[in-house]
């Protein structure tokens, strides 16, 4: 145990014993004692004192709403959950009109699959507070529950209107089309689904929630932090953990990373240093060095950062594949192309290494090793955008005759050009063209290709495309699938 | 196992009473007077423990022991010393709470010898930590050597009908020599040879073991193409493209070894078990049989893209009744994937949108166990899988065309099950009353810290719940028997009629503790019909089947059969050997039917779309139905 949490535990423990041997302490108070004491305990995770603690509590002081209340989430978080109900029924008897509570107790009642019992409470909950956002949602789960599907998704799009960053909407949402048999519409919806549920305003438990004082519950509230975009809480929480716990790893690499978020680029690589200095096992430090460095064109270093992650973590693919990357990115492709079989040969159909591999064969010119390893990668993912259009581009371009097909790299990119209208998917169409002959269609697709570059203001892309454009006025293919720029 | 520490069920090994000593604790007791109860008090103060009605927590593992030696009232009594299957898993613990230690092993049940009863194969631990021997490890183990034991079921049938149990571990003799940290195990014939193989999934290489058909078995993992590296617990065998050939599907949990251990700790600083979260999931992998004794990796191209999570569950079934077996993968804190058989050789992920993804509350769950069954007898195949104690079980009721609907809280089982860490699992019909019912093997995860003194605080009670026939379930733990009191960390659970008496037993795998054998007394009171759903095959021998004689082929999992009841409605059932938790299930069918007396029509849908129907099944015995052999339909 940490030496703060013992010493929270200490004062609270003190200050009821003292409560008790002082004698002449009302019930209340003596009440609030043991109350203030579960709080803690159960903040803690000691749940079976915490427990102990509010029972006493309660009967000390049958007035206070706040020992049921707290018992009420002891039981949700603990089991039975039938206790958890009696006690947040006791709450709401003792407050009827809190809508914390009729938003717990309507959620607890749902879970016991009581959505009668639950609605007239959501119901309230609304009438108190219209714009609640967790009114709602329980109001939209109650009417799902009970096949209300146009009632469920009313409640639900006004749960998501009043709080978006509470993504767990959508998956109630998503349901709710599904059962109206709007499919297209469920899997919109299902596709954003998160696990941020909207929340009723609540002091007590928030309260509870920042009682905690060890550097693991700072991890865990900057970490929420971190996870709702909220970098500055983020880091403040991360160091004040870090006050109590220095060498801590995990806290100090959340830091660095909530400080990155933020812009702070220096004092990022400051903290993720630190990491390595002291833990230079924890890998994931390693790893978010070698990004920042990549990212801010430090290549070297971020290869040193990489190659330190795999060595501590054979298996960190993640940090082997941004190594592979980097590698093939800086002239060193058959150093790249060896991670990427590494990573390959422990997840052969991780689509991010298929792809990679063979945009590093493409960069050491073994263009038929490159079509052949898309070509399987085609059939592993059926109309994959990044792997057809790499296909098209080798087949129109390579230069390699063996592996050009201009029929074949015109029917991919007809098929392409259903979902994708892009920049480079009409200089592929151009590329095709031109190796099939038709030079003249192959310099009008290219024009208009460049008139809407043009347009987006692309200069870069303008001048590539020109380029290719003069080739094709002079009746000649393009023998560059891609530019330097293009391969990844 | 989802989250990162968020403020429940951490650990604390030195708790509450490591601040005070007790008796200055007690004397502070001796003080209270005014209007709080006594008892709760001194629960408080001596431990700050409340009333315990609750939950089990009461009996000691001693004293249930001593009550689960067979009180006659009890439905299911624990056999196992006495009939000689003496097993503890050792999870090779030292202290340095390596994560692996938590998550093991399996269990599975086997006719290996054909000889018509079932056997039984447990997988074993092994230290863990470089460097680390006997002589580090926290609980020395129950026996040695460290590997994984087959007994072979030595089932007396007497003249009265009653049964003698006894096993004899024929490890040694049967050339199973495993190597490896066991996690769980898969039993099929995946040769179609008649003989069923075993393929055991590890922390490290996985192995897959031949069956030679004479008792013994030859390591062919290598040969095989299946000898994966990494950390496996549940696997399948399933025949996904009806070519006669079980194929094998290998559910991968986390990228973890020695070194990229990550030391975790709970709300309060102390030490615990990390999260999946820490890690990497392992991705999956898809093998298909080639039938000539090897297996080709067809992950890429029969389960494009993914996704892949850190898995843990697996069970097979037709979910969308096209007669084509798909797979549903429960991950351990990310969503789950029911890949839908697409007839093509491939599959497509069809989780989210089919409602078995997540719980209700849209959120991934803790997914453990596992299990594919009928629940509500409209044909459909249901979902259960185990999680953790805040989540509650999840059931997933199928209404048709693969969409489920959950109804965990509707059931009773989620609010029943919040309080429980869940792992091996099954839809099984204990009291053969025609609808299934549902035992859950409970071991926590992270430590308990009321038992913090324990050298292992992580014991939990079974549970048993009964199907109430109109989509509710009752807690009937306290009537199954006192075993199921015991705290214990259990794991896999394997289901089948070990006893061939007509009703369905459990081995259940203990970390710590000795396995469990649950002989259920009460399932035979009804009526039941017992049916081994064989193929033929020309490569098979003959083996003997209880109170059928002599047949050939192999055990066709996968296969479904409809029994026709007079004046009663059909009841759907599958042979299957997944599902549950790292374990191997008996592939025979065992019908409940009640009081009814009448013998039932089966109809039985083999896995490569054939139908083929018996008028009359005898009841109250089993019975081998063989492909090719009655009228097609």
């Amino acid at each position: 145990m940490e030496p703060s949490v013992r010493d929270q535990l200490r004062a609270r423990y003190a200050a009821l014993v003292g409560q008790i041997e002082h004698g002449d302490v009302a019930d209340a108070d003596l009440g609030a004692a043991y109350g203030e004491l579960g709080k803690l305990l159960m903040a803690a995770s000691y749940f079976d004192a915490a427990e102990a603690c509010y029972l006493n509590a309660g009967r000390l002081a049958p007035a206070d709403m706040r020992w049921p209340y707290y018992l009420g989430h002891l039981y949700k978080a603990k089991g039975p959950l039938a206790k958890s109900v009696v006690a947040f029924e006791k709450a709401h008897h003792l407050r009827p009109n809190d809508v914390a509570i009729l938003v717990w107790l309507g959620d607890a009642y749902l879970t016991q699959g009581r959505s009668g019992a639950a609605e007239p409470l959501f119901n309230q909950a609304l009438g108190l507070e219209p714009n609640s956002a967790a009114a709602h949602f329980g109001a939209g789960r109650v009417a799902l529950a009970k096949k209300d599907y146009p009632g469920a998704v009313t409640h639900l799009e006004k749960a998501l209107a009043l709080d978006p960053r509470a993504t767990a909407t959508h998956y109630q949402l998503g349901m709710a089309y599904r059962a109206r048999g709007d499919f297209p519409r469920a899997e919109a919806q299902l596709a954003r689904k998160g696990t941020i549920e909207p929340r009723p305003i609540d002091p007590l438990m928030r309260a509870l929630d920042e009682l905690l004082e060890s550097a693991e519950a700072y991890n865990v509230r900057g970490g929420r932090e971190l996870e709702a975009g909220n970098w500055a809480s983020a880091t403040d929480d991360f160091r004040k953990g870090l006050a109590l716990k220095p060498s801590d790893p995990s806290l100090r690499h959340r830091l660095g990373t909530a400080l990155y978020q933020m812009g702070d680029a220096a004092g990022a690589i400051e903290q993720f240093r630190e990491v390595i200095r002291t833990s230079p096992e924890f890998a994931k430090a390693q790893f978010s060095l070698g990004v920042v460095m990549e990212a801010a064109g430090r290549h070297e270093e971020a290869i040193e950062s990489f190659s330190n992650a795999v060595k501590h973590d054979t298996g960190y693919i993640q940090a082997r594949l941004q190594l592979a990357r980097v590698l093939v990115r800086t002239g060193r492709p058959l150093k790249g192309l060896a991670e990427y079989q590494q990573v390959l040969a422990r997840d052969p159909a991780m689509k991010e290494a298929v792809f990679g591999r063979a945009m590093a064969l493409v960069r050491l010119q073994r263009y038929r090793d490159a079509r052949d390893r898309l070509g399987d990668a085609l059939k592993s993912y059926p109309g994959d955008p990044a792997f057809s259009h790499a296909l098209a581009r080798l087949l129109a371009a390579a230069p390699d005759a063996q592996v050009r097909d201009g029929a074949q790299a015109k029917a991919l990119i007809d098929e392409l050009l259903k979902t994708e209208r892009s920049f480079d998917v009409g200089a592929t169409e151009a590329m095709a063209l031109a190796e099939l002959g038709e030079y003249e269609q192959a310099a009008a697709v290219q024009r208009d290709v460049i008139a809407a570059a043009e347009h987006a203001g692309l200069r870069n892309v303008v001048r590539h495309l020109t380029d290719n454009l003069k080739l094709y006025e002079r009746r000649r293919p393009c023998r560059t699938p891609f530019t330097d720029d293009e391969l990844p | 196992m989802n989250t990162r520490r968020i403020g429940r069920g951490t650990v604390e090994g030195h708790g509450w009473p490591s601040l005070h000593p007790p008796n200055e604790l007690l004397g502070v007791s001796r003080s209270l007077a005014r209007g709080v109860p006594m008892l709760l008090v001194l629960g408080l103060l001596v431990g700050c423990y409340s009333d315990s009605s609750s939950r089990a927590t009461g009996a000691t593992s001693s004293t249930a022991a001593r009550r689960a030696n067979g009180a006659a009232s009890e439905w299911f009594v624990d056999r196992a010393i006495e009939s000689d299957l003496k097993f503890t898993y050792f999870n090779g613990m030292s202290g340095g709470l390596y994560y692996p230690e938590m998550l093991p092993g399996g269990v599975a049940l086997l006719d290996y010898d054909n000889d018509g009863d079932l056997d039984v194969f447990f997988v074993q631990g092994q230290m863990l930590g470089e460097g680390k021997t006997l002589d580090d490890a926290t609980i020395r183990p129950a026996s040695l050597p460290l590997k994984g034991r087959l007994f072979r079921n030595d089932l007396v049938v007497n003249a009265d009908g009653t049964r003698t149990l006894h096993f004899t571990d024929v490890t040694e003799q049967s050339g199973i020599d495993t190597h490896e940290y066991g996690m769980g195990v898969a039993a099929a014939d995946f040769n179609n040879d008649g003989c069923v193989d075993l393929y055991v999934t590890n922390l490290g290489r996985n192995q897959l073991f031949r069956n030679n058909c004479d008792g013994t078995f030859t390591d062919v993992s290598r040969q095989s193409g299946t000898d994966i590296a990494g950390w496996s617990v549940s696997a399948a065998f399933v025949d996904y493209d009806r070519d006669g050939w079980l194929d094998l599907y290998v559910g991968n949990y986390v990228v973890w070894d020695i070194r990229s251990d990550q030391k975790c700790t709970g709300l309060t600083g102390r030490r615990d078990y990390c999260t999946p979260a820490v890690y990497s999931p392992q991705r999956d992998r898809l093998f298909h049989n080639n039938g000539n004794g090897t297996f080709t990796d067809v992950t890429a191209t029969a389960l494009p893209g993914g996704p892949f999570g850190p898995t843990l569950g697996v069970a097979t079934a037709d979910f969308d009744n096209d007669g084509w077996i798909d797979l549903y993968v429960a991950n351990d804190g990310r969503d789950n994937v029911l890949w839908m058989n697409q007839r093509n050789g491939t599959f497509k992920n069809m989780g989210l949108l089919s409602g078995v993804a997540v719980g209700a509350d849209g959120k991934p769950k803790g997914s453990m166990g596992v299990d594919a069954g009928d629940f509500d007898n409209d044909g459909a195949e249901d979902l259960i899988t185990t999680q953790l104690p805040s989540e509650g079980i999840n059931l997933y009721r199928n209404v048709g065309s693969g969409l489920f609907e959950d109804e965990s809280a509707a059931s009773g089982l989620g609010p029943m099950t919040l309080g429980y860490t869940g792992f091996g699992t099954a839809w099984f019909d204990f009291d053969n009353d025609g609808w299934l019912d549902l035992l859950v093997a409970n071991g926590a995860i992270e430590a308990i810290k009321e038992r913090g003194e324990e050298r292992f605080p992580y014991g939990e009670p079974k549970l048993l719940f009964r199907n109430l026939r109109n989509g509710r379930f009752e807690n009937v733990t306290p009537k199954a028997g006192s075993l199921f009191q015991l705290l214990e960390v259990s794991r896999g659970a394997a289901f089948g009629d070990i006893d061939n008496d007509g009703d369905v037993d459990v081995v259940i795998s203990n970390i710590h503790a000795p396995a469990r054998l649950l002989i259920n007394s009460v399932g035979n009171r009804n009526h039941w019909v017992g049916l081994r759903l064989v193929g033929a095959s020309a490569r098979s021998r003959p083996t003997r089947e209880a109170g059928a004689g002599s047949v050939t082929g192999r055990d066709m999992v996968g296969a479904r059969v409809e029994v026709i009841r007079k004046n009663a409605p059909t009841l759907w059932r599958r042979s299957r050997s997944d599902g549950s938790y790292g374990s191997a299930n008996d592939p025979r069918v065992l019908v409940g039917l009640g009081d009814a007396t009448d013998p039932p029509m089966a109809r039985v849908h083999w896995p490569d779309g054939d139908v083929e129907e018996w008028p009359a099944v005898a009841i109250d015995r089993w019975t081998v139905l063989r492909q090719g052999k009655r009228m097609a339909r």
